[in-house]
């Protein structure tokens, strides 16, 4: 079965095209970059929303997105069980557009950061980590300068498997030494209550290329692998 | 300041008395306050480069002598021939004045100007890297606050366009407090048929004339010619001269047009920077050989009631002016339409070859296409300052600390320091190319997407070696700034530089300008390297200690690593490999960190450079790197070449037992010998069994070397040799100190 995925472009969106890269060229699946008041789910098997500053940031991280039509249409494809990544400001869009639990605040430091972290795998049973394995440590970089995530709701995430990525060092182990922004409980990635919307700080499509890691790693392909299992299997 | 009458107006330029009767000598009608200002702007140094372009001469034909040359200097960035149909545009230029006194905008728009300018060579932008200057951070707020607000505002603008920041350097001296410098580079990458389709000039009469971008305000308004002039007190007053960003209508501008480029329907296309729309309408029309007709109400304004004098002269930021083919015009506008930017056809070419300005009925501005880029050229007198024959001579003072408490002030020193803080708050990592991040390697190493191919590409300059000798001090760069992406596993292919300098007028600031072109010059025609391009800054002097900058004259370097093999980073690989100094140390201590550092003195012998020596020590390390001989390298900078292997030590937590008793043979005294920085040297790691080959091909090209010792896994570096005893460095202690000076500083 062949595969097509919608990478949506909003103003300012700038991984738009590193995504559209590793899916294309790493993961050798179709994929399309689609501007974000062009976009139609149904035509779509998958849509990731990449990283960037859309609408500039202006007012609050991912809020303008958030009421841009494309999102109706993300909604839409979650209804028919296709999943949506978000990936840095694509996750600041989906928890703006409360597709996501919880908030992303500035970073503690107040300062931009821009660094390759670890994240410790919590859930596997979702449609972009399906294929890890729980308590894996994964090499991937970060680069935001509001990450921090909070939410009210943490004994409800946790109870409800939603937390899915934490910051961790290499070994695993969580705490606040290996946190850069300060998120709560170092939570870097969450999913909804259906699992095939999912929305990570940190950067995949970095991190899918054996030459641009520092550790020779290319942990990022494992989402792809997982949504391409998903998409073909419907398995979670 | 000249104070000029025309009619009932009155207006303060920057113009001289002579400039002004050429003018009125030039011009068939009395010139218009507007017209006048356009002169004052378009005419200033910042624009006309009046006092420079005498010795920049130097610097010309590149696109003559060299085949891969496509564009050189005169051209908004210089284009070089990569090979596979590839090509890269690269230009570095200065933001110094509008951010020493509004130091976040000021970077920022800094940022968004040099975007613009490798945008106007029809390819992608794909990396940003940012040298800059200040007084020293210690006990000083003021420092501070440029700084952090600096970095900030690189930081903010660079990361929100998508465009990595993969490099840059920064020196802090006590020059610099009043009157920063923040130079900004940019590299594109696009296909030679990119460049070849790039749009220029405007070149045929009738073609539409589309401004795009951001609306025209009364910010930024003779922020030019307050580039041009000394800073003040008064400077302060000066800060609605300093524009504003806006990275988010940038980004869009960069897509918006990229693609309205592709459609073939942009004939000309200029950004408008420095001067404004005079600026771009008249180098768009002069250059071209034709005139044009604009409708000055077409223009959209920020608020209602600006006059011709400023919307003509306004620095706004985020506009761009496109020439379009009468029937690409609507493709055109549905471009700029689906990115939401704001846009008007503000006019058309003609063959008037002359440019005219209509407020509704009233030509308001008329004057001929060229004139206002055909300032008089400035011979500038120079002359050397006779406080340096003291400096030079200055004797090194006697010390009372161990070697190993130098090099633990050393290494903590601002200008030695970890710079991760900086580098931390830049998204390096955009656009997936970034393959030698900062701080893995003396430079940024970027891949070619499909091609097995990398540009490597650093920017430096040692002010304190350029104030004791600036001829030897600019050739010292090129070979500091060479060797960074050498160390890296490139060949150094093509230049630009950005010249920071005090007050032409001054016949002692000139000499410094004069002496460092004729540096650059010399050594970029023997050892082959075409100068593209360059921008030059005047005026960097401060009014409040009445002293000018230490010389900077910035240069950046691009060079090609051919296959991914071939890269070589810093970090030592393996311990038991040895541990080799390539080139000569001499006794040249001038401007030296250890001076600055320890003794608190700037003076001394500064470093000198032989250029046949630099060559074979090339050739030399090109041999090793074709055998796969060399594991790691790093060149070695300020502080010595003891800095150079901690630095090699850090990332893997090894160490090294070093015997320098080889060197002490060598007529020098310890300190010479391990703080001098004497340029064009390198410390390489290689396998031990690869000695005897790397000898025999180095006494060849007839380079010193020197088997330093080894690499070890106890995490120390230990040095024997010296009748004062071994000395020991603890690496986890040296790594706190190098890592903790910024944040130290800079964190409450």
């Amino acid at each position: 079965m062949s595969i097509k995925v919608a990478v949506i472009q909003f103003p300012g969106s700038n991984c738009d095209l590193d995504t559209l890269h590793v899916l294309n060229e790493v993961m050798n699946i179709e994929a399309e970059l689609i501007w974000h008041n062009e976009f139609v789910g149904s035509k779509f098997d998958a849509a990731i929303l990449p990283g960037g500053f859309s609408f500039g940031d202006y007012l609050r991280s991912g809020i303008i997105a958030a009421h841009s039509p494309a999102i109706e249409e993300a909604k839409k494809m979650l209804k028919d069980d296709k999943p949506i990544l978000g990936i840095c400001n694509g996750f600041q869009i989906l928890t703006e557009a409360q597709l996501l639990p919880g908030a992303l605040l500035k970073n503690d430091s107040l300062k931009f950061i821009c660094k390759w972290v670890h994240i410790r795998v919590e859930n596997t049973h979702t449609a972009f980590t399906n294929q890890m394995k729980e308590g894996q440590v994964l090499d991937i970089p970060v680069a935001h300068g509001e990450g921090r995530y909070f939410t009210d709701k943490l004994t409800e995430l946790k109870e409800n498997k939603q937390i899915i990525f934490r910051y961790s060092d290499p070994q695993g182990s969580v705490g606040d030494a290996s946190n850069p922004n300060g998120s709560l409980d170092n939570i870097a990635g969450v999913c909804d209550l259906e699992r095939k919307c999912l929305g990570l700080m940190p950067h995949p499509e970095r991190a899918s290329e054996m030459i641009l890691s520092p550790n020779k790693t290319t942990h990022g392909i494992k989402f792809f692998q997982s949504m391409i299992h998903f998409i073909t299997s419907g398995e979670i | 300041m000249t104070k000029v009458k025309v009619g009932k107006d009155e207006l303060e330029v920057d113009l001289t008395e002579d400039e002004i009767k050429y003018i009125n000598a030039n011009l068939e009608h009395q010139p218009s306050i507007t017209e006048l200002g356009m002169f004052d702007v378009m005419w200033s140094e910042h624009c006309s480069y009046k006092s420079s372009r005498p010795k920049l001469k130097l610097f010309e034909d590149a696109e003559k002598k060299y085949d891969y040359v496509l564009a050189g200097p005169g051209q908004d960035a210089g284009v070089i021939d990569i090979g596979d149909g590839y090509c890269l545009a690269f230009r570095i230029e200065s933001h110094n004045h509008p951010s020493a006194i509004e130091p976040y905008h000021g970077a920022a728009t800094g940022i968004g100007g040099i975007i613009r300018d490798i945008l106007c060579m029809g390819v992608r932008p794909i990396a940003l890297l940012d040298p800059l200057r200040f007084g020293p951070l210690k006990d000083d707020p003021h420092s501070q606050w440029l700084f952090k607000y600096v970095v900030k505002g690189i930081a903010d603008y660079g990361n929100c366009t998508g465009i990595p920041t993969i490099g840059g350097e920064v020196e802090f001296d006590k020059s610099f407090r009043n009157n920063c410098l923040v130079n900004v580079a940019c590299i594109g990458l696009g296909t030679i048929e990119d460049f070849e389709h790039a749009p220029s000039r405007a070149y045929n009469p009738g073609d539409y004339i589309v401004l795009m971008g951001g609306s025209t305000g009364r910010d930024g308004i003779h922020g030019v010619t307050f580039a041009s002039r000394t800073l003040t007190e008064q400077s302060e007053e000066d800060r609605p001269a300093v524009q504003i960003g806006d990275p988010f209508t940038k980004k869009l501008i960069i897509e918006a047009t990229l693609e309205a480029i592709d459609t073939g329907y942009v004939r000309g296309l200029k950004d408008l920077g420095g001067g404004g729309l005079s600026c771009a309408l008249s180098e768009l029309t002069g250059d071209g050989g034709t005139g044009a007709k604009v409708d000055m109400k077409k223009i959209f304004t920020r608020e209602p009631g600006m006059n011709s004098f400023e919307i003509m002269l306004s620095e706004s930021q985020e506009r761009m002016a496109f020439i379009v083919k009468p029937d690409g015009l609507d493709e055109i506008l549905r471009i700029f339409r689906k990115y939401e930017m704001a846009h008007a056809v503000i006019g058309r070419t003609d063959d008037s070859k002359v440019l005219k300005v209509y407020d509704d009925e009233n030509l308001v501005v008329s004057l001929p296409a060229t004139a206002l880029s055909e300032s008089p050229m400035k011979e500038r007198e120079e002359k050397r300052p006779e406080y340096l024959d003291g400096l030079i001579t200055q004797q090194t003072p006697q010390t009372n600390l161990s070697h190993k408490e130098i090099l633990y002030k050393l290494i903590a020193s601002e200008n030695i320091c970890n710079k991760e803080w900086i580098y931390r708050q830049y998204d390096h990592e955009v656009g997936i190319r970034s393959v030698v991040k900062c701080g893995r390697g003396d430079s940024g190493v970027l891949r070619i997407m499909d091609e097995d191919k990398f540009i490597a590409t650093s920017v430096g300059s040692n002010s304190k070696h350029c104030y004791l000798d600036p001829y030897n001090g600019a050739k010292g760069n090129l070979v500091e700034v060479c060797g960074n992406i050498i160390s890296n596993g490139a060949k150094p292919m093509a230049m630009v530089n950005c010249c920071n300098f005090g007050n032409p007028e001054k016949p002692e600031s000139y000499w410094y300008f004069s002496k460092s072109v004729e540096g650059m010059a010399d050594f970029c025609k023997a050892l082959r390297i075409p100068v593209v391009g360059g921008n030059v800054s005047f005026y960097n002097e401060d009014e409040v200690t009445k002293t000018a900058i230490k010389p900077t004259p910035q240069i950046m370097i691009v060079g090609l690593i051919e296959g991914e093999e071939n890269i070589i980073t810093m970090p030592f690989k393996e311990p038991g490999n040895a541990i080799v100094l390539i080139g000569e140390t001499k006794a040249e201590l001038g401007g030296s960190e250890y001076h600055s550092v320890i003794h608190n003195i700037e003076g001394g012998n500064p470093p000198k450079v032989d250029e046949e020596r630099v060559k074979s020590t090339w050739e030399l390390l090109e041999t090793l790197y074709k055998k796969k001989m060399v594991k790691a390298n790093h060149d070695i900078n300020k502080g010595g070449f003891i800095i150079t292997i901690a630095e090699m030590c850090f990332e893997t937590q090894y160490g090294a037992a070093l015997d320098l008793d080889i060197l002490t043979k060598e007529n020098l005294n310890e300190f010479e010998l391990l703080y001098s920085e004497s340029v064009g040297r390198f410390i390489i790691e290689v396998d031990p069994k690869n000695l005897e080959e790397i000898q025999s091909l180095a006494n060849k090209l007839e380079v010193p070397i020197y088997r330093l010792g080894h690499i070890t896994s106890e995490p120390k570096i230990k040095i024997a040799g010296f009748s004062s005893g071994e000395i020991i460095l603890n690496i986890k202690e040296i790594k706190e100190k190098y890592d903790s000076t910024i944040p130290n500083l800079m964190e409450i």
